[in-house]
């Protein structure tokens, strides 16, 4: 009686374990060798192009995403240099691949246009909340005397794919020698500080974003634009614009001629990226007068044309 | 013929599978806001409510029925669904391009779709014949599309509504779905007196 008992039980469970089965097995062999007739002759160019490009998906370049990217290059983008992740050296390598004439290509870099440190702002409130700027952002625009200023909670850091934010004394820097300019951190600020900006070493920002007028500015922070347009009267190129009680420079029309920095009262006026900490483990920036106006000639056009 | 005829219009209107059965929710929420994308889901889901039922209803009564497997109809169909689904697209990427572009995404997006499933078994359950469930599968499609045709219309109308705030956006898409749904229990006592 066992024994047959067994038997059936065996049977059952074999039974169907060999059907199951023997359908699975038919159809992935029906599947493949539709692979096989079917085919598609593979796109060599897109993979080729596909392949040069660094497949971060950023999206900095204005498409979806790399392979949105390589498509479009592919069907006639004219535009090889539209990747600043893989910079001269994509840009180059496309071009060779689409035989198109070496593209104009600008180094470009993130920028935070803040300077408001611990020591040169204070705080409104003691923020408790979740460490991160949106939330902060909600609860009267963050901790900050300065509303307009970074809080340091470091929401840039976070969607860096490079490491190339740092948290100190209270405000993002950016080393520049990690950026490629993805543009991720420019989405993440709640504070729409950071920018992206053409990568000149002695670069001249007005790095802040405040809208307030002088008196309540120099109340609040210690370094920021109080809107006395000395810069914007001084400038010889016209590079340096009044937006309401603030200064911009824009970087394609400056020309490092640096008389903005000398006439700024506050210091909102800064020259030079930031490279990291220096030995005394304050921000070291590249002031280097000396650099060459553009910083770009060994490849493509001067700065101004994007 | 009219016994078709009945299964078809029933399936159509008064077994509508999204808005009496409420099978195929997702896709009839997530396509119904432009009449674009409705009409390229509706296409996708009758194309595979058909092929499907074509594929399983002779494995049920030729494989599993024999050995008295029923039971494993689930997972089978699935299996084989999404088998026969795969094998569709490669050949209609060589072959057929541009339905392959009209059907585009959703082909693959609809195939594990309880809709897809639920028709497969439906048809088993109510022990139709090969004919009769392959009648019942397109009016199912059918009913798809007409229900997400209708619905993308009402939800433009929603769009321009003035709507109370915190019933923006979905709460007030699945308040009309219900209310599109109700509509069509009317077709209840249609059926019937229809053909007679």
């Amino acid at each position: 009686m066992y024994l047959i008992a067994m038997s059936l039980n065996l049977q059952s469970i074999l039974v169907p374990t060999a059907i199951g089965g023997g359908i699975a097995l038919i159809l992935g062999i029906i599947l493949v060798v539709a692979a096989r007739i079917f085919a598609l002759p593979a796109d060599e160019k897109l993979e080729e192009i596909r392949a040069a490009l660094p497949g971060v998906n950023c999206g900095a370049c204005g498409y979806s995403g790399c392979d949105a990217y390589a498509m479009a290059l592919r069907d006639g983008e004219p535009n090889a240099a539209k990747c600043p992740v893989g910079g001269k050296e994509t840009a180059m390598e496309l071009a060779a691949i689409l035989g198109l004439s070496p593209p104009s290509f600008i180094p470009q870099v993130a920028y935070v246009f803040c300077q408001g440190t611990t020591d040169h702002t204070s705080k409104r409130y003691d923020y408790q909340g979740i460490t991160s700027c949106a939330s902060a952002q909600g609860l009267f625009s963050g901790p900050n005397s300065c509303t307009f200023g970074c809080m340091g909670f470091g929401d840039c850091v976070a969607v860096c794919p490079y490491d190339a934010i740092t948290i100190s004394d209270g405000i993002a820097h950016i080393n520049t020698e990690r950026c490629k300019a993805c543009g991720l951190c420019v989405a993440a600020c709640p504070k729409e500080l950071i920018q992206i900006i053409p990568r000149h070493y002695n670069a001249y920002t007005v790095s802040c974003r405040n809208k307030w007028p002088g008196a309540q500015t120099r109340k609040n922070c210690k370094v920021g634009c109080i809107g006395c347009s000395r810069c914007y009267k001084v400038c010889p190129s016209g590079a340096i614009t009044m937006d309401g009680p603030l200064a911009v420079i824009d970087q394609n029309l400056c020309t490092h001629c640096n008389k903005c920095l000398e006439v700024c009262p506050t210091h909102a006026i800064q020259r030079g990226l930031f490279l990291g900490e220096g030995p005394d483990g304050k921000p070291m920036r590249s002031k280097k007068p000396d650099d060459p106006v553009s910083p770009t000639p060994a490849f493509g056009s001067p700065a101004g044309a994007n | 013929m009219k016994e078709m005829l009945i299964i078809l219009f029933s399936a159509i209107l008064v077994d509508n599978f999204v808005l009496s059965k409420f099978l195929g929710i997702c896709p009839f929420l997530g396509v119904s806001k432009n009449l674009k994308t409705a009409m390229g889901m509706s296409m996708a889901v009758i194309f595979v409510m058909v092929l499907a039922t074509a594929i399983t209803w002779p494995v049920f009564y030729l494989l599993l029925a024999p050995y008295d497997l029923g039971y494993l109809q689930t997972v089978i169909f699935i299996l084989v669904i999404a088998a026969l689904v795969q094998l569709i697209e490669t050949f209609l990427k060589k072959a057929l391009p541009p339905l392959y572009q009209a059907l585009g995404i959703y082909l693959p997006l609809i195939t594990t779709n309880c809709a897809i499933l639920g028709v497969a078994i439906l048809n088993i359950d109510q022990a139709y014949g090969f004919g009769e469930s392959m009648i019942n599968s397109l009016g199912a499609g059918l009913g798809f599309m007409l229900a997400l045709f209708l619905f993308s219309g009402v939800r433009s109308k929603v769009d321009h509504a003035d709507v109370p705030r915190f019933f923006k956006g979905l709460p007030i898409t699945l308040v009309s779905a219900a209310l599109v749904s109700i509509a069509f229990f009317g077709f209840k006592g249609l059926i019937e007196n229809l053909f007679s």
